[in-house]
This record gives structure tokens, sequence and C-alpha cells, in this order.
């Protein structure tokens, strides 16, 4: 039980974020739940139009079912860097003798460029004709075969917009997953060893299940960011070609903006909600059913 | 950050009941100087803003108070949604840009915008404008509520040279266009260079077939869905622009090409043809930033005819670009005063530019002595009367955001003819009673 003053310090510093997340988070997410009951241009008198637009998200517009299903692809895409590509470098790193700080620095570099820069250097690499860096590289070990317009081709569109989000950020999440690896007792790695286990077996038995708890914040992290990418994705192809690389948010962006449908953007927005919180829901349940805890 | 835009229109709900009268003309009272803004989505560094910015320094000068205040936003997805926000929370500003689309014309019936057919009256400059400039900028009843500052003709520029080595002369007929393309592409050159992330340009392409065959007919019954792109004239249409996916007409990445790439691509001599209005004049005529093997070599051809045109052959795209509103909540005596000192000086102004005015006023010696420029201008008083517009202009928002998806993927031959008409007619169907009932 706490102290008189003890239950003071707590609301004294706990009152005014909890104000800022209801005011920034909370209340934004209820007023869309509102504003998702209505048809609204936006200039004239909104309609009360119950679920109306939730069925119509639901049974009548592929738009959204295909959005809904590139965005798990290009979640995909974007933890295979955040979380594969970022955990094994993170894991090289503690084997590392020199250099360590620079590499650390190099990987974090992306994250501080901003979105519009980091979209024209992508262009310019998956650029056709002038042929960029990609296409010049297959071109000069003699794969000139699969060059191609990496932001004009349906099947390879998706997962080129969705590449420059996981690399933007892979490094943010390395230097979590390194300061997790660091935390690792060496005396049990040691002794390990001594015991004949392989460097693999190391991580697998020993590192992994001290990294976990760790591994699962970055999991969540990683998986929601990833889920309401927007930007890069809007500057690069702006949804295109077609709808082959429209996302759930710029496709509820366009609703907005593009289409003033206000009304139906709330609905795709609390969709966008849903599914997030769906995503940290199947994260822990799978933690769970496997006995862990986070 | 998304989501909170769209929470934040939510709280704006309550001021969206409140309907706004159209204000009286001239306003009563006198003139306050103050600071008035401007919502602009132009070039910071265009003819346009640096002849008004020009204009409203003379104007401060003689009214100490008074500043007028541009905001430039000259990508156009994102000066709408500041203006659609500004809308729904009914706080536009003095002025602001917009075309006479159908959301435009939603916030004329809620009265927000001035009737600048009578603000011109009133001043009696109306016949100072060319009455095409001002019929492109009026809603489909008539009526005006923009004032235009820009006005261009859209033309094929092409590289003579080019044409002369493929053995090639510029198309008689549309079908000849397309028929160009692989003599060109023989050549070692891509025939047409296209802007595709922008939408419009592609856009352009689905309004020329249509406009030969009927002018505004089929575009005025198609945007109510009263006809349909699987009609005989869309049919013609989506299989004649089928036809520039089979002929290797555009750059395999058009749809990643923006609007400087594509122009680039026929000034540093990668193309043959480029469809762009006349305000890309000066990089036509500005030798120094084409490459050596272009230089000399830019001439024009307008809209090519069909065998059973509707249309002359003096009428194509003529627009006079995005108009300027005036929004009625914060119209006053000042407002007044400086638009008609603003109109009063813009035409000699904007004319000395060199850029095309959507005024009569013509300067005695014209400002660029390049004899492109010279046809250019020898071009305007031959027009026609009737005049093709754009469709994204018409159509209603949703529409116009699938016609354009689709039309990337059946220009790079993704789709087919019939695919594009059922998936657009469906759209219009679906989306254009909200808008035109």
């Amino acid at each position: 039980m706490l102290s008189y003053r003890s239950r003071i310090a707590v609301l004294v510093f706990l009152t005014p974020p909890l104000l800022a997340y209801v005011v920034a988070v909370v209340l934004p997410i209820f007023q869309s739940l509102y504003l998702s009951l209505f048809e609204w241009d936006g200039i004239f008198d909104p309609v009360f139009v119950g679920l109306g637009n939730y069925v119509k998200m639901f049974t009548a517009d592929p738009s959204f079912w295909g959005s809904l299903g590139r965005s798990l692809v290009y979640v995909a895409v974007t933890l295979v860097f955040q979380l594969g590509v970022a955990l094994l470098i993170a894991n090289l790193l503690t084997y590392a003798t020199r250099g360590r700080e620079v590499i650390k620095t190099l990987v974090v570099l992306p994250a501080i460029v901003s979105t519009v820069a980091i979209a024209l250097l992508f262009r310019r690499l998956y650029s056709f004709d002038p042929p960029g860096l990609i296409n010049q590289l297959l071109d000069f070990v003699g794969l000139e075969v699969l060059t191609r317009a990496w932001l004009s081709d349906l099947g390879t569109v998706l997962t080129a917009v969705s590449v420059p989000e996981g690399w933007r950020f892979f490094g943010i999440y390395m230097l979590i997953l390194y300061g997790g690896l660091l935390a690792v007792p060496r005396d049990l790695e040691e002794a390990a060893k001594l015991d004949g286990a392989t460097e693999w077996q190391v991580f697998r038995y020993v590192r992994f299940p001290y990294l976990r708890p760790v591994w699962i914040t970055t999991t969540i992290m990683a998986t929601t960011n990833a889920l309401r990418g927007f930007d890069i994705p809007y500057l690069l192809t702006n949804g295109g070609p077609g709808e082959s690389s429209e996302l759930l948010t710029t496709y509820m962006y366009k609703t907005a903006f593009a289409h003033t449908q206000f009304g139906y953007a709330s609905a795709l927005s609390v969709a966008i909600v849903v599914e997030c919180l769906i995503a940290v829901g199947l994260i822990l349940f799978m933690v769970r059913k496997r006995g862990f805890t986070v | 950050m998304k989501l909170a835009l769209v929470a934040a229109l939510a709280t704006l709900l309550a001021a969206s009941s409140a309907l706004a009268q159209s204000p009286a003309i001239p306003p009563a009272g006198e003139i306050v100087p103050r600071e008035i803004t401007w919502l602009a989505s132009r070039p910071s560094d265009g003819p346009v803003l640096s002849t008004v910015r020009a204009i409203a320094d003379e104007y401060a000068a003689q009214h100490p108070g008074f500043k007028l205040d541009i905001v430039e936003t000259p990508d156009r997805p994102s000066y709408l949604q500041k203006l659609e926000t500004l809308a729904a929370a009914r706080q536009l500003p003095e002025f602001f840009d917009t075309d006479a689309t159908p959301f435009a014309d939603k916030l004329r019936q809620q009265g927000l915008m001035v009737d600048t057919a009578a603000l011109l009256e009133s001043y009696g400059l109306t016949d100072q404008f060319r009455p095409v400039a001002l019929n492109y900028d009026r809603f489909g009843d008539g009526s005006l509520y923009l004032i235009p500052l820009e006005f261009g003709m859209e033309v094929f520029w092409y590289n003579k040279a080019m044409f002369e080595a493929a053995g090639v002369a510029p198309p008689s007929t549309l079908d000849d266009l397309p028929a160009l393309c692989p003599k060109l592409a023989a050549t070692g050159v891509l025939p047409l260079a296209l802007d595709g992330v922008d939408g419009w340009p592609p856009q352009r392409m689905i309004a020329w077939y249509p406009f030969r065959l009927s002018g505004g007919d089929y575009l005025d019954k198609l945007k109510k869905g009263e006809a349909k792109l699987s009609d005989p004239i869309g049919v013609k249409t989506t299989e004649w622009l089928a036809s520039f996916a089979s002929n290797g007409c555009l750059a395999k990445d058009f749809s990643a090409q923006g609007y400087t790439d594509a122009r680039d691509q026929f000034t540093q001599g990668k193309a043959a043809i480029y469809y762009m209005g006349t305000w890309e004049t000066d990089a036509m005529i500005n030798e120094a930033s084409q490459a050596e093997a272009v230089r000399g070599n830019i001439d024009y051809f307008t809209l090519p005819l069909t065998p059973d045109a509707q249309t002359g052959a003096n009428e194509f795209f003529v627009n006079s670009g995005i108009g300027m509103a005036v929004g009625s909540g914060t119209f006053d005596p000042l407002v007044y005063d400086f638009v008609k000192y603003m109109l009063t000086r813009y035409s000699e102004l904007y004319a000395n530019t060199g850029a095309l005015s959507p005024m009569t006023y013509t300067p005695e010696k014209l400002p660029n002595d390049a004899p492109l420029y010279a046809k250019i201008v020898g071009e305007i008083p031959k027009l026609g009367s009737l005049y093709a517009v754009p469709w994204d202009t018409q159509l209603d928002p949703k529409s116009n955001t699938v016609m354009q998806q689709q039309l990337t993927l059946l220009l790079q031959g993704n789709i087919t003819a019939e695919q594009f008409q059922q998936t657009v007619d469906a759209a219009i169907a679906e989306n254009a009673p909200r808008f035109f009932n």
C-alpha cells in the first residue's frame, strides 16, 4: 500500500502523460468511430448511415480487401529486414572486435534521413531508363534478363515499395536487439561452449531465450509500425500502377482527401486500428501459447 | 497522423451545417488594410505568383498595413487536402485555387465562393478576358465563380530531326499517332514521353478521341452515368488507347516517371514526342537547357483530327489552368478593392513575362523573339470556339481515381480495353449520383 505522499506523487507524474495520451490517441479513435457512422463529404451536412460504411467495407469494396492483403505482404517484407536482418547483424556485431561503432552508425543513418529523400533515392535506384543502380548491377553481372521497371511491373512493385520501409528502420531495431544480446551473461555462453556447443547452439539455446522479451517487444513495434506504413509507398508510386501497391493506409488517405468520403475513410481508419490490435493480440497469443512471458 | 487528420474533421461537424450567403458586390464599408491570404497551388517561381507578388507590393505601398500572404502548395494532392480541411471548417481564406470541379461546385452551392462573373462585371473587366479563358472556369450551369490567371494551349511538341530520321511526318489523324511509334522506336528513341505519376497527363489521352467525335457531349453524359465507356465512342477510344501499349509508344516505366522526368526525356533528346501545354514554351525555346541534338529541332503539332471529326483542327485542349476563387466568408471592401487593383495591373505585367495571358492585352513588342514563341502567339487568334476540357475536373473524384489507375494499366498493356470499360463504368455508376443528382 502506497503512502499518501507516494500516491500524490504517482498522480502528479502519471496524470499529464495520461491526459496527453487520451487527447492525442484515445479521443481521435473515438471521433473516427463516431464519424464512421456518417456519410459526409466535408461540405454538406453529414448523413447518419449507422453501420452502412462497415457493411460496404466488408461486403462491397474489393479495394478494401485488396489493400488489406497488400498491407500484410508489406508487413512481411518489412519484418524480414527489421527483425531478420536486424537480428543477424546484431548477433554478428557481438563478435566484431573492430569497427563496431562505425557499423552501428551506418545502419542507423537511414532512420534520420527524410522520407522524401529516401523516396527519391529509391526511385533512382529502381529506375529502368536511365538504368538505376539495381538494373546496372544486374546488367554488370550478366543478369540483364532480370532487369525491369521495378516500380511499374505489377509483379515487383509491392516488394519494391516495401523494401525502403524495412531498410529505413532496421538499424533502430538492430540497436535494440544488440542491446538485448549484450545483456546475455557471458559465463553461460562460455559454459555452453566448454560443453561443446556450436555457435548456432549457443545462439539457439542461450542467447535467444535471454533475448526473447526484447524480441517480442521489437516484433510488436515493427509490426504495428509496418501496418501503419504510408509515406514511402505514397511518394514512390501513389499506390500504383493501378492498385498494385495500394495499402490500407494510402487507400484511406485517398478516400478522405481525394474522394471526399470522410465517413467511409473514418471506417477505414477504424479498421486500421483494429488491424493493429489484432496483430498485437496474435503475437501475444502465440507467445503465451508457447509458455513464454513478456 | 492520418487518423488524427480524419478525426480532426470530425470535430468540425458542428461547423458544417451553417450555410453562408453569397456576399453583396460591391461590399459596403470602408477599406481597412490588413493581412489577407491566398492558398495557392502554383509553382513558387512561376509567372502568376511572381506577378501577383509584385502587384501586392505596389498595393501595400499605397495601403500601409496591407499584406498578401501567399501559402504555396504546388503539389496538388497536398493542396487539396488543405483546401478540403479548411472548407470543412468553414475557414477558407480570402483567395484559394481550384478548378471548376464537382467539389468546388459544392462549395459554390454552400455560398462559400464569391460570384466572380458579377465581380468582373462590377469592375468593368469582363471584356478584357479571353472568352475561352472565362468559359473554362465556368461550372456546368454556366455560372462563373473563378478568376482565370493563366492561359495555355496543349500541343504535341516533337523533334523534327527524329521524325525525319524515322521517315515519318506529324500525324494527320488520331489513328496515325500510335502508328508512328514502331517507326520511331526502330531508330532507338522513345516515341512518346509521358508523366504517369500525376495521373492527369494519361487522362488527357482518353479525352482526345471523344472530343473529336462528339465535342463535349460524350463527357457530359459519361460523368453523370448517362453514357458508358462500353458505348461505341468509348469502345473506339479505349481500343485506340490499348494500341499505345501494343505499339510500344511509351516508356516501360512511364507510370513511375514524373512531370520533369518526361519533359527531360524530350529536351535531352531521348523522346520524339511530348504532349504538354504551352506553359512549357520556355523549356522548348530555351536551348541552353536542351541537349545539342535537340536545339533548333523542336516544333509542335496540334490535336490530330479523325475522319468523322465533329470538331475543327483549331479546336483542342485550351484552358486557363487552375482558377482563383474569392472566399465569401472574408469578402470585404479591402478584398474587393485589391482584386480590382490586381486585375487592372495583371494583364500588362503578366503578359510581359512571356506567358500567354488569359486577358486580351498584347504587348506592342513580344517579350521573346524566338520563332517558336511567335508561332504559338500567332495560334491564339485562330482558335475555334470549342475546346476540350480535362476529364479530371469533370468526373466525380472517386471515378476519376479509378479511371486514372485503370488507364495506367491499359497503357501498360496489363488489362484489355474491355476490362477497362467494365471497371470504370461500374465506378461511375456507383459514385456519380453523389455529385450529379
